[in-house]
């Protein structure tokens, strides 16, 4: 059995975003980066089945800029076996669109029984890429996945999706399949010392996006703004002891401490 | 087949997600999203609800809300397949041409947006908040990193497909609306790939959280599950208190599911709100705006947090929480 995760790498939220001079996208800054924390869980999800079943392979797939490969390092380090990477990295705003149709296209050429990617990103929180990319390569899709099951005949799989309000809806899926996993459903595991040496010398497979044709970005940042204040806002300052004090003086006032 | 838009007539579609019966309430604010960019382009709004067992959802749809309903019986279909959803809707959008197809920022409604997004080869813009309009096209706001930019996003496409964020909008209740119209068609479609074997409630929400005064809550800064210790503390000074805490937290199994504030947690609304180490992303947000008095303490000046907050601490939250503390004994003595 072959699966295909999809994974990438977000900006830690602490990092400073400025607004550029076109006002459309953010300006290229020197990040801090890390795995999408759903697609840890996706990633995760997927080894647990190379646990449990013998002759599964494990590939991890990522779109973006030159340091995507450094996800990719860090997932084979948490047990993939090998990793693509499809280059694109023009400046400003990526539609989900055009992610979603270069995923496409590679898992057309290449044959996969299942494909995990995370619900969502936690910087673009858009949610498209995995039903995207499902409904342009032909594969059914339900996304927001808490619990899979493969079938015996490893023809089908059962699985549970979180809906809101606390329910959860179940499904069987004929495969091949694309889910897209909830994150914090599982505990993703660190990297193991020998497969982190293994992932420094993984020779990573190197796609260019231009190979692949790109179908038309649906959307476009009109204006990228600060966003408002909701409340006062009042800052308190001084040294830390100070700013406590303030902050019992305030609360004592609206009598919410004796 | 029911009859054709009147030509030179828009249309509208809003999609209704139900479970045990019962409408899910995110509809009526899909409703209040529908009439704001109606102001813009004017159209007809459809209520587009899908089921085995449709009649007593449609009259409740057209009672409270007044708008007209088309109903699509399958018997195939009890609450939610994907695979029907997309082959319906993308059926009746062929029959209406809508303008705007709309959805809720839920796991259903993301299954169906893009994938009639890409059938259709329409834009699709997800999580939406509000919508305003600059150069004559409609600007819809969403928010991106961490809720420290917002995006004004515009598509030139027809249909444009959105899902809009629960919460964002006030649920649009009209009092006494005239009843629309209801349409009920009926179907068949035999799913190939995707079976629906069933629903189950998860979780019990328990509404104890909802009733404390003053409600401390943790975050992801708090970085180890031993500073949890802290934020009790911290709690324990203010009468009538409890803590709660983001859903990360939760998912850690740090903190149990009946302390998780926000979209998939506990919606509350206490006198007092002191945000620990979160970054306030909208999915937390919704869990938390209506309360009385914010304080927010994060390490980072620019937290979305802080837009939402009366009082802006910027510290370090396990050096700030002891100092209160210290501060704290000292007035008492
Ligand atoms: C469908 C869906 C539903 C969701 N439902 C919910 C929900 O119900 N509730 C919920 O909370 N989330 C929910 N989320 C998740 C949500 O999007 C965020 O990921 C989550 O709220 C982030 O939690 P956080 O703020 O604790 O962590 P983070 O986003 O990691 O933020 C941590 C913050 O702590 C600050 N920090 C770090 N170290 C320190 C320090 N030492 N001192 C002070 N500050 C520090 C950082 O600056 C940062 O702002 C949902 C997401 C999805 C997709």
């Amino acid at each position: 059995m072959k699966i295909l995760v999809c994974v990438k790498q977000v900006p830690e939220p602490e990092n400073a975003f400025i607004i550029d001079d076109s006002k459309e996208w953010i300006r290229p800054g020197t990040f801090s980066y890390r795995m999408n924390r759903f697609d840890e869980s996706a990633l995760e999800e997927a080894l647990s089945i190379k646990d449990r079943y013998k002759a599964v392979g494990i590939d991890v797939i990522s779109v973006g800029s030159e340091n995507s490969k450094d996800v990719i390092r860090r997932a084979i380090g948490m047990g993939a076996d090998a990793g693509i990477y499809i280059f694109h990295d023009p400046v400003g705003y990526v539609s989900p669109f055009l992610t979603a149709s270069f995923i496409a296209s590679y898992i057309k050429e290449n044959n996969y029984d299942l494909i995990f990617a995370g619900a969502i990103s936690e910087d673009s929180l858009q949610g498209q890429v995995g039903p995207l990319a499902a409904e342009m390569a032909g594969l059914p899709c339900v996304s927001f996945v808490v619990k899979q099951e493969i079938s015996s005949d490893q023809k089908s799989m059962y699985v549970e999706r979180e809906l809101d309000g606390g329910l959860v809806e179940f499904f069987e899926l004929a495969l091949p399949a694309l889910l897209t996993i909830q994150g914090g459903i599982n505990k993703p595991r660190y990297p193991s010392l020998s497969n982190v040496l293994r992932a420094s010398r993984a020779e990573i497979r190197t796609i260019n996006s231009d190979l692949y044709t790109k179908s038309v970005p649906g959307q476009k940042n009109k204006q990228l703004t600060i966003p408002e204040k909701k409340r006062e806002g009042y800052v308190l300052s001084g040294s830390v002891h100070e700013k406590a004090a303030e902050l019992i003086r305030i609360l004592s006032q609206k009598s919410f401490i004796a | 087949m029911g009859k054709m838009n009147k030509p030179g007539q828009k249309s509208i579609f809003i999609i209704a997600e139900h479970n045990e019966n019962k409408v899910k309430p995110v509809l009526f604010e899909l409703a209040s999203c529908a009439y704001k960019i109606k102001k813009y382009c004017p159209a007809e709004i459809k209520v587009i609800l899908l089921g085995n067992e449709t009649e007593k959802l449609s009259s409740e749809i057209t009672h409270v809300t007044g708008l007209d309903v088309v109903a699509t019986e399958i018997n195939e279909l009890a609450l939610f397949n994907p695979e029907i959803y997309k082959k319906v809707i993308e059926d009746l959008a062929a029959e209406f041409l809508p303008s705007f197809i709309i959805a809720g920022h839920t796991p259903r409604g993301l299954d169906v947006a893009s994938g009639l997004a890409v059938r259709m080869k329409a834009a699709c813009i997800t999580g939406i908040e509000s919508l305003g309009e600059t150069e004559g096209k409609i600007c819809f706001r969403r928010q991106i990193f961490y809720g420290k930019i917002d995006a004004h996003v515009t598509a030139d496409s027809e249909p444009l497909i959105i899902t809009v964020q629960p919460g964002a909008f006030e649920p649009f209740k009209p009092e006494n609306a005239a009843t629309g119209k209801v349409e009920t068609r009926r179907v068949n479609y035999v799913p190939f790939f995707t079976h629906e074997k069933g629903i189950r409630r998860s979780i019990f929400q328990d509404s104890s959280i909802s009733e404390a005064k003053v409600i401390v809550s943790a975050g992801n800064g708090i970085g180890e599950k031993e500073n949890l210790d802290l934020v009790n503390r911290f709690a324990a000074v203010f009468p009538g208190s409890a803590v709660g805490g983001s859903r990360i937290i939760v998912d850690r199994g740090w903190l149990e599911y009946r302390q998780q504030i926000g979209l998939t947690g506990a919606q509350v609304a206490p006198e007092l709100y002191i945000a620990c180490g979160i970054s306030g992303a909208s999915q937390h947000l919704a869990g938390m705006r209506g309360s009385g008095f914010v304080v927010a303490i994060n390490k980072d000046p620019k937290a979305a947090i802080f837009n939402e907050s009366d009082v802006c601490v910027v510290e370090d939250i396990n050096k700030f929480i002891p100092a209160f503390l210290e501060e704290y004994k000292k007035k008492e003595i």
